[in-house]
Formats: C-alpha cells, structure tokens, sequence
C-alpha cells in the first residue's frame, strides 16, 4: 500500500469525525449513527460480495449473531460490553466460515449460494425466534447503564467517533485487501474460478478466507446495533431486512470498490431522510424515494455511484483525448 | 458630527416617547384586550408517534386518527386552561413498523421541542422510542405495547396507561374460566393456535401450564409464522382434533385468514376465544366478512361501553368512515391523560409533567379503568374486558358490570 491509497481514506475519516463539533443536532447524529452500523455490515458484505463476487442474500445470519452474541453474553454471563464485541466478532467469522465450508465445499456458486445463505439466516431467525437462551420471541433487552465501560455512551457524538472508527478500520482493510495478493487471489476467483484455479489459485482457502472476515464485520455491525438500540429480537436481528440493506447499499455505491458501501449507506438513507423532511406530513416518502434511487441506480449506474463518476470522468477525458487527437490531425 | 444628533433626526423619535408608547400598548393589551394575549400563548407540542407505513400501518393509522380526535377536542375546548388556553400542537412520527425509525422520530421530536410523546403500537418500537426519550427525561406514554418488559427497566419517564401481558392473559383466562362455568361447563378441550412471534408464543407458553390447572385439556398447540398466507392445513387439523374450543393469538391477517378457513371447511368449534386478538375485535373484520366473524370472543384492550363520551367517539370514528379498533380509545385516552397531567403541572416542564403523572387520579378517559394509578409507570387499573361479535356489532359481554349483551356461548 502506498501513501496514495491511504491519503484519502485519512482525510475522509477526519472530516467525519470533525463533524459532530459543527453539528450538534441530535437527529442528524442518530440518523449518522445508524447509517455508518449499516455501512460497515455492508463493508462486510462488499469483502466477499463485491471482491469475491459470490453474492449473499443472508448476511442477516452474521449480523444477527453478532448482535445476540454480545447481549447473551452481557445478559447471562456477565461479561463486559467490550469483550463480548471481540468474541462476537469471533463468533460471526466461525459462523460464516462454517456456513461457507458448507456451501462452498458442495462448489455451490452464483444464485445457488445466495439461495443458500438465505436459507441459512432464515434457519437461524427460526432457531433465535423458538430457543429460550435467545429470550425466544420476545427478545432480549441489554440493560440501560450509561457507562464508557458498557459500551453505552451518554453523548451520541462519541458512539458516532466509535462507529466511525470502526467503518475507517475496515476501509484500511479493504483498501489492504485490494493491494494484497490475497486480494487478487480473490478477484481472480470472482473473474473466473476455474481460470484462477488453474493458476494454482485454491479458489476454496481464498473464498473461505473472505467469508469469514466478511462474517466478522459484519458481526461487529450487528454488535453495535445491540449496543445502541440495546434491544434485538430474532426479526431484528435475523430478518431479511437486515440481509438487504448489506447488499442495497453496496450495490448502489459500487459493487467491489473501497468507498462503495459507505457512499451507497449515506445516499440511500441520506435522501430517504431529506425526503421525510421536505415532504413532512407524506408516510412512506422517503420509501419511495429508497425504491427510486434504487431503479435508477441498476438502470444507469451499473458499476454503482462510484462506478457512475469514474465513467463520467473517463468520458470527459476521453473526450479531451479525442479533442487533442482532433487538434493533431488537423495539423498533419 | 454627533452620532445621537443623527439618530434622533433621522428617526425623530425620542426614548422617553418609545417607552411611554410600550407602556401604553402593555397597559392596553393586558387591561383593554386579555383575549389577545392569550391568543399569544405559546402552543404545548405533543409528539404523537405511532407506524403509519410497513407492516402495521393499519393499527398506525387508527392510532393517530384517536390521537388527533383528543388533541381537536382539548383544542376546540379552549385548549390548555393551566398555561392560558395554550394549543396544544400535534408533531407526528412515523414510526415504519421498526424500532430504528421510532428512535430517529423520537430524537425529532426532541429537537423540534415536544414535552411529552404518546404511542408506539408495537413492544419493539415502544422498547427502542422510550429508550431514547429517557435520554432526554421526555414523558413517554406507551400507547398499546403489552411486552412486560417495556415496564420492568425502571425508565422513570415511561409510562402505561394500558394492561401488559401478565395482567391481560391473567384477566383472560379467569374470565374464560367464569363465562365457561355461567354456561355449565360446555368446552373441555382446546386447541391452541398461535403466531410464532413475541406474543403469540409467548402466550401460548402460558396457556400451556395454566388451562390444564382450570380443568381444560389441550389437544394440540399449532404455531405459524407471521405472515402466514394459508391455513388450510390448520384448519384441517382442527377439524380431525373436533376441540371445544379454539384459541388463536395472532395479527390481523392471520386471524382473519384462520376464520376464514374455518368457515369455508364448516368447522364450528363451540367457542373462538381470542387473547389480544388481532382482528376479533376490529370493525374492519366484522364489516369485510361478517359471516366468519360471528360469535368470535376476544378478551382485549377496550373502551367502557357505558361511557358516553367513547359511544360519541365510536360514532365520530365510523362517520368518517373508518373501521374502530382499540387503538382509537386508547390513544384519545392517552392524549387526554396526558393533557390533564400538564394542567395540574401547570407547565409544560418534562419533569413536572412526570411528577404529575406519577400523582394521576384520571377519570376523564375512556377506558373500562377507573381512575388512573401509576406504580412504577404501570397504570394498575388497566384490565382488558371480553368482547363478543354478535351480528354487525362488536358488544362487550363480559364483566357483567359493563356487558352489552350476554355471551352466545356455545355458539349457536
């Protein structure tokens, strides 16, 4: 990695995280708050998703766990709100490298894996909803105790800095994953499985490999979740709600690319937010604005938001190429 | 060149007149024309926050339709007489059937200066709006949430003017017990069928341990999940178990699929005995399919069928057009209780609005409770009432205190 790839993720991170000293505004910092937990399950999502290219329809089971693994272990055991974000993250990597054993070890690719971790994260919503150490239905409740210590804060400016350095976090990460040769290990696999296996690519280690930081991010988004809204049930954290979010938000940013889910996180709820202010008394609004954004983003903008300015920026120096070549010709 | 010099030419006015002005007009307006002044008064902005789009937008919608009729009576009434006839002003908040939208809309509301905020619906969005209301001492009156839970965290600024879970199963199956008995013991077994979610399971656990010890036996308990698109294979069962009784604890779709089927099969169990149920006493259910819904009972959150100002409610409900459903009464009720709590605080202070409501006697609502007491935010008169559909209507038939009509149970 060079300084060029970390420049700019630095300078984002600390414009960000300047933010919360110009506004104090506790709705936008809710509001920020809640996007960046989603942004950073989508930076899960876009690790094997977008670089590895094998889609998931269930991320819902990794958030999900992280989300009760934390409160079942502050509730039952006692254990601090902290350590129980490090083993859930743990826990969300076993549970993705297992589900990812399964399915990729059966050479299930394309819609069959996505059927399947949709399965998966439908199976663990049932299990969560019926079994009584999850609080069965009813949920589980963290309980209220402001305390650095607990992982609760009494200002939402410092959970927002906590969430935010977690999302910078995994775009160093990304960033890492994309120059490394475990990177290109794994955009080999998404290209063409078997062209990379042939170059002695083991496409099993590598996708395992993926799903299961991508599990442990994600875990580590549903863990936050359950910190800041300290309430989960298995809808919560095992819906399909959760599972469309993590892939929406990638998929409008730009599928593969560093900065994707956070800008794809921020646009889809930032003008679903804007639409609710400025068409006030209208309810669903800003749904109608989310399903729009979402048309036009998979009609014009295959390669995401990101992938939609590149173009645009190719266009515009191209161009000036033909521009310059025009001038040329008309020289010679 | 002076700078007073100038000012005073250019405005020719000297201090001494624009003081002698200022004191006239204040003496004008507070001995000439009082009404001006209190029109002045500020308006009390209550929060109303209830999930008016995503999957409970119907119970949403009524929810704020009983919100909005309160806040139109306190207002056409004079408004708030303690803070000098003050409006109170509606803030709305959509709270998309998710708790994450119900905290964004509570941290809204707290921006835009409510000092209290009423709803919720569902436990969930109740849990996570009243969380974050605490964070800024903002009363917070849960509408209908029954999750026991809601009340056991000790938030001093949450409160429940309705019945929670333990209280409405407890009251249910002692009524169940009662009207049984009035009718010599006609149901011996029963099938249960529930929703898998918080309260249908939950629910069901209860039932499990606790009708056995009443002397009915349980033939079967059948889940399902939500949403369920048929429940033909539920009714199948039903019928080859022939119970005397059948219990389903689920949502409005459900319910009414579930009645429907049975209907449609031609299973006639000698009673239908819903627990909160999601459609058994909704109007929308008895107009939409009349034949299904006869005879259903349903022990829930109801208003006083006595109460002339519910029966005037009702009516102003149905003239508009819409179906009544408890969300109605509970939440005009809610609104009401929290508007006589600002009079006797005699601001709109959050804490002496919670002081307030902490010393409530209300019997101005409408709601089968009596006067309002609240114990740590549980109101404990709260109790739900048994409702049966005869006919068009939904009539209350049980306590005999306030029953309409008597109970047509077993079901002819």
């Amino acid at each position: 990695m060079t300084a060029r790839d970390l420049i700019p993720i630095v300078v984002l991170a600390v414009l960000a995280a300047l933010l919360p000293l110009v506004v104090t505004s506790s709705p936008v910092m809710n509001f920020l708050v809640f996007t960046l937990i989603v942004a950073l399950g989508a930076q899960g999502w876009n690790i094997l998703g977008g670089f590895g290219g094998q889609f998931s329809f269930g991320h819902a089971a990794f958030f999900g766990t992280g989300a009760y693994v934390t409160a079942i272990l502050q509730l039952r055991y006692g254990v601090n709100a902290w350590a129980g974000l490090l083993v859930a993250m743990a826990a969300g990597a076993a549970v993705a490298w297992t589900i990812g054993f399964l399915s990729f070890r059966s050479g299930l690719r394309g819609s069959y894996f996505a059927l399947v971790t949709l399965a998966f994260a439908e199976v663990f919503r049932i299990l969560a909803n019926a079994a009584s150490f999850t609080g069965g239905a009813a949920g589980l409740l963290i309980k209220l105790d402001v305390h650095p210590a607990n992982l609760q804060f009494a200002d939402r400016a410092v959970f927002y800095w906590l969430v935010l350095a977690f999302v910078t976090g995994v775009l160093l990460l990304t960033r890492w994953i994309q120059r490394s040769r475990f990177g290109a290990q794994l955009v080999a696999v998404r290209e063409n499985e078997d062209a990379a296996k042939a170059l002695g690519v083991d496409s099993l280690k590598v996708k395992l490999r993926a799903i299961a930081l991508s599990g442990a991010v994600t875990a580590l988004s549903g863990c936050l979740y359950a910190q800041y809204f300290l309430y989960i049930d298995a809808h919560i954290a095992y819906g399909s709600w959760i599972s469309v979010e993590l892939l929406l938000a990638p998929i409008i940013g730009g599928v593969g690319t560093v900065f994707g889910p956070v800008v794809g996180a921020l646009t889809l709820h930032g003008l679903g937010e804007l639409a609710k202010q400025f068409a006030g008394r209208i309810p669903g609004i800003d749904l109608i604005v989310f399903g729009s954004v979402l048309v036009l983003a998979v009609a014009f903008a295959r390669g995401g938001i990101l992938g939609l300015l590149e173009r645009l920026r190719d266009r515009g120096r191209g161009m000036m190429t033909r521009g310059a070549k025009e001038v040329s010709h008309a020289g010679r | 060149m002076g700078r007073s010099v100038q000012d005073s030419a250019l405005f020719g006015v000297s201090r001494r007149t624009v003081l002698k002005a200022g004191a006239a007009a204040a003496a004008f307006a507070t001995v000439g024309a009082p009404s001006i002044l209190r029109a002045q008064t500020p308006a009390v902005k209550i929060g109303i926050l209830q999930p008016v789009t995503g999957a409970l937008a119907h119970d949403g919608d009524l929810g704020r339709l009983g919100a909005e009729m309160a806040i139109n009576e306190i207002n056409a009434a004079g408004g708030l007489k303690a803070l000098g006839g003050a409006k109170i002003e509606m803030v709305f908040g959509d709270a998309r059937s998710t708790p994450e939208a119900g905290t964004q809309e509570v941290e809204r509301m707290q921006a835009e200066g409510v000092c209290a905020i009423v709803g919720g619906f569902a436990s969930p969005i109740c849990l996570a709006a009243s969380q974050a209301a605490a964070r800024y001492d903002l009363p917070y009156l849960v509408d209908v949430g029954v999750s026991d839970q809601i009340m056991a965290r000790g938030l001093t600024n949450t409160f429940r003017f309705s019945p929670g879970f333990g209280k409405v199963t407890q009251v249910a199956l002692d009524n169940l017990t009662k009207i049984n008995e009035l009718a010599g013991k006609p149901a011996k077994t029963v099938v249960l069928v529930h929703e898998d979610g918080l309260f249908g399971s939950g629910l069901a656990k209860l039932l499990q341990t606790e009708l056995p010890k009443r002397g009915f036996e349980i033939l079967e308990t059948i889940a399902h999940p939500t949403p369920a698109r048929d429940m033909s294979n539920v009714a199948l069962r039903i019928r080859s178990l022939n119970p005397d009784l059948v219990i389903p604890s689920n949502y409005y779709g459900e319910f009414v699929l579930l009645a429907r089927t049975m209907q449609q099969q031609r299973i006639k169990p000698k009673g239908v005995y819903a627990v909160l149920g999601g459609a058994a006493s909704n109007g929308r259910f008895v107009k939409e399919f009349p034949q299904a819904a006869q005879n259903v009972i349903d022990c829930n959150h109801w208003h006083d069928p006595q109460n002339p100002q519910a029966q005037a409610l009702r009516k102003a409900v149905e003239a508009q057009g819409k179906s009544f459903a408890y969300n109605v009464p509970l939440n005009y009720s809610n609104v009401l209780l929290l508007a006589d709590a600002i009079e006797r605080a005699g601001s709109a202070d959050r804490k002496k609005i919670i002081e307030a409501l902490n010393s409530s006697t209300f019997e101005g609502h409408i709601m089968p409770y009596g006067p309002t007491k609240f114990v740590n935010g549980q109101n404990e008169g709260a109790t739900p009432i048994n409702t049966q559909i005869q006919g068009e209507d939904i009539k209350v038939i049980f306590p005999e205190y306030f029953a309409e009509a008597k109970a047509n149970f077993p079901a002819t």
